[in-house]
């Protein structure tokens, strides 16, 4: 079976996130990834946790291995001048090339567009930082969480105005690369037709911030400001998490969205409600007064098992789902049943746990053809196979620690 | 003018709001999309909130964010000359996206093995909320359901409080973006094969993408997080990531290190400018300061923290967030403001890269508005230039006349017939 990118190149500068998940797209799809790393300077995730037994090393990183499938690496510190020298022989080889460092350390080290093109003419290649390459804050370090915090996803996320409770992790990391791999990917078909490459220059921010549009227009247009509202909701009512029956002594919720009144009835015969609140009869009513509703429905479901609960309104036509942990879903039978969940054989972790494509395609299925790489894992087949070095020039390099 | 870019394909949305931004980010592109609503208008018209809380489609917030760049028609699923309408369109179509209830299309004959029969070029994109195949095939979708099921609102909210939920839904929109990478990466092969394609975007799936491999934690740890507010980190290792300040909230990254070192350092310092923090602070070696990284905490460790955390409230309680961040970005520390949209929309670096854009709605709205502009800067080919949303079946003429070279008079029969 073939993928669907196979015979794709691409020449991975990238880092930490966004970059390295815009490649693993590709990757998972057949592209050859080529990752350029260096123990120099490691990929931040590689030294971040979870690891393999809980126990810290350089390439004991799930957190950087599950960005990384399908791709092969090698170990170049490019603060060397050899090092970029021999990582410019690569470029003819690359349709496209992707870096992500702050948008100075490429154009330092003369490994711009500008210089690249120069190798490669339909060269496309992407820059993805923060904030854009260009700009009074250019040169903003930070990660996904800062971003959330900035594109203002941390702003909507509490229980009513000034409070605060963010989503978890580097949210607009797993935002952004869906638009930049989309822009790689409509490039090569443009470059297809046309034969031109380009540059591509996307900030993380400028991404994050299309999953904010509309409270962006409003506010433009009436001065309007989103604020935070806990789970309350203009469409549904009732609408939120309710606390279900505790199991192995922890907390159970149960996320619940009644659109209509047929909706509010068959919760209702669901939960087995003995008596009704004649407020709550109408749409009109259940939206006038969410306090009492919340707590009217909350007192139903507090005796329910959750995901009994969930068949049993779900059966009824009621949109509902428990809230579910991060142990509930490797337990999770619609995901298994997507087949979303993998464990690959890691060189250093052994059988690791992957979680899988979002996607499934009929005729060009993408996979996680193969673990991460450790650290340089493919120094020799790429410095030997495609650039011809030599045994003992790689020798010397790596006494060098240009191959490092 | 639209991007170069995909110009000449042509894109089929019939999706609601689990995948508008598909059709949005292909017109950005440059590709020609065609809403196909029905007759009164897609569901996604009538999403709260509304433009000047007037309650009608064109004021329609999301609609008016997540359908510009595009053309409407709409046909009657109910009726077989709607029907044909449809099949006609993705006959002339390069790809398809929909989120329709699980064999809904296919049950009306506009699934994708009979339109694979008229075009096999065809690339067919299916959202659903929960796959295919499991027990959940045929559940009922809101956003808060996706939220829900692939673990982000567990991580979401105080303790004792309820999990949460962001005051803009985000299922619906990772999804869209699902939809449309997973649509151009088959639309590669599909150039050279001719061959088209079935997709499946799982929702519940896009969502635990968006864990940050916090998913591996108890199979690799034996842990997991639990909502803890402003707060990350496991119980015994968490760390404070919001801070009040005098006009809302900071956040920022404390911690020690190769890659935060520096930061926790310059942070310190400028702490000390101002006579906060405590000596031991100014001493302290934060490149190797790891607490609970690389083992448990310790009780001084704890102290530490404890102690510095409550510092850096005390310092941050003397500024505003905008005095926060402009210091910050000078002293290269890892900190944001938690921003709004008004602090967004003043924001002079999205300014200097002339972000945003002006969309006319003279003509539905009587004015301009101001969007969010393109999601990258492309050198050959720039994107993201749009025209307005448009009003419910504005483009039946143009399409109908136009692409499937129907006659005035056919089309004056299939509006009296409600097929359009």
């Amino acid at each position: 079976m073939s993928f669907a990118l196979e015979g794709i190149h691409i020449l991975d500068f990238a880092w930490v996130g966004v970059g390295p998940i815009t490649t693993k797209y590709l990757a998972d799809n057949g592209a050859d990834v080529i990752r350029i790393e260096s123990a120099a300077r490691p990929d931040v995730l590689r030294i971040g946790p979870p690891w393999k037994d809980a126990r810290p090393g350089i390439n004991r990183s799930q957190f950087f291995a599950s960005y990384n499938t399908s791709k092969r690496g090698i170990s170049l510190d490019l603060s060397k001048p050899k090092a970029r020298e021999i990582a410019k022989r690569l470029v003819p080889w690359a349709d496209i090339i992707v870096e992500s460092f702050t948008p100075k350390a490429m154009r330092k080290w003369e490994l711009a567009y500008e210089n690249l093109v120069e190798l490669r003419p339909d060269l496309i290649m992407l820059s993805t930082c923060m904030q854009g390459q260009t700009g009074p804050n250019a040169l903003y370090p930070g990660f996904g969480q800062l971003m959330a915090a900035l594109s203002g996803f941390y702003y909507i996320s509490g229980y009513g105005p000034g409070s605060c409770a963010p989503p978890y992790g580097a949210y607009t990391d797993f935002i952004a690369p869906r638009f930049s791999a989309s822009a790689l990917l409509a490039a090569l078909d443009y470059r297809r037709r046309t034969g031109k490459g380009q540059y591509i220059d996307m900030a993380q921010y400028e991404a994050a911030m299309q999953n904010l549009a509309p409270a962006l227009i409003d506010y433009a247009a009436s001065a309007r400001v989103l604020e935070p509202r806990g789970n309350r909701s203009d469409r549904y009512a009732p609408h939120g998490a309710y606390r279900a029956a505790d199991e192995d002594g922890a907390e159970r919720w149960l996320a619940i969205a009644v659109e209509n009144d047929a909706q509010w009835r068959a919760t209702l015969d669901v939960l087995g409600a003995e008596s009704r609140d004649p407020r709550f009869d109408s749409a009109a009513g259940r939206f006038a007064n969410p306090d009492a509703l919340d707590e009217f429905v909350g007192q139903l479901v507090r005796e329910h098992n959750a995901y009994a609960l969930t068949a049993k309104l779900q059966t009824a036509g009621v949109a509902a789902f428990p809230v579910q942990n991060c142990v509930d879903i490797h337990n999770d039978d619609n995901l298994e049943s997507f087949g979303f969940w993998h464990w690959l054989d890691h060189k250093e972790m052994g059988p690791s746990p992957y979680e899988g494509l979002s996607h499934r395609m009929s005729r060009t299925p993408g996979d996680l053809r193969r673990a991460a790489p450790i650290l340089g894992e493919h120094n020799d087949e790429i410095f030997r196979g495609m650039l011809s070095m030599s045994a003992d020039e790689i020798e010397q390099l790596k006494k060098d620690y240009v191959i490092f | 003018m639209p991007s170069e870019l995909l110009k000449g394909f042509r894109l089929l949305d019939l999706t609601d709001e689990k995948g508008a931004l598909c059709g949005k980010m292909f017109a950005d592109l440059g590709a020609e999309v065609i809403k196909v609503e029905p007759p009164a208008g897609c569901s996604t018209r009538s999403i709260p909130p509304f433009l000047d809380d007037v309650g009608d489609a064109e004021h329609c917030l999301y609609s008016i964010a997540y359908h510009a760049g595009k053309k409407s028609v709409t046909a009657n699923f109910q009726n077989a000359d709607g029907r044909k309408l449809v099949a006609e369109l993705a006959e002339r179509a390069d790809f398809l996206v929909e989120s329709y209830p699980l064999g809904y299309l296919d049950s009306i004959g506009l699934g994708y093995d009979a339109l694979a029969k008229l075009n096999p070029r065809l690339i067919y994109t299916s959202i659903t909320p929960f796959g295919d195949k499991g027990p959940g095939k045929d559940y009922r979708w809101a956003d808060i359901v996706s939220w829900a099921a692939g673990g982000m609102m567990f991580m979401m909210g105080e303790k004792g409080k309820p999990p949460l939920q962001m005051s803009l839904p985000q299922a619906g929109l990772h999804a869209g973006g699902e939809a449309a990478i997973s649509s151009l990466i088959a639309h590669y092969p599909r150039q050279t094969s001719g061959l088209g394609q079935k997709i499946v975007v799982n929702m519940e799936a896009c969502i635990v993408w968006t864990l940050m491999n916090e998913q591996s934690m108890p199979l690799l740890h034996g842990n997991f997080i639990r909502r803890t507010g402003v707060f990350t980190g496991s119980e015994d290792a968490r760390r404070k990531m919001v801070y009040d300040c005098k006009d809302g909230h900071i956040s920022i990254l404390v911690a020690g290190g190769m890659v935060f070192g520096a930061s926790t350092r310059a942070l310190v310092n400028w702490m000390a400018e101002k006579g906060l923090g405590s000596p031991w602070m100014k001493e302290k070696d934060w490149v190797s300061w790891v607490p609970g990284v690389f083992m448990k905490m310790t009780a001084q460790d704890h102290k530490e923290i404890d102690e510095l955390e409550s510092s850096i409230q005390a310092f941050f309680n003397t500024m505003t967030k905008h005095e926060i961040y402009a210091e910050g970005l000078k002293r290269r520390i890892f900190l944001a403001p938690v921003a709004n949209v008004a602090d967004i929309s003043a924001d002079e670096q999205l300014k200097s890269r002339n972000f945003w854009i002006e969309v006319d709605h003279g003509d539905t709205l009587g004015r301009k508005l101001r969007f969010p502009g393109a999601f990258a800067k492309m050198s050959a080919t720039p994107i993201g230039s749009l025209t307005r949303a448009p009003r419910i079946g504005e483009h039946n003429d143009e399409i109908y006349c136009g692409l499937l070279e129907l006659t005035p008079a056919r089309i004056a029969e299939l509006r009296a017939a409600h097929a359009i």
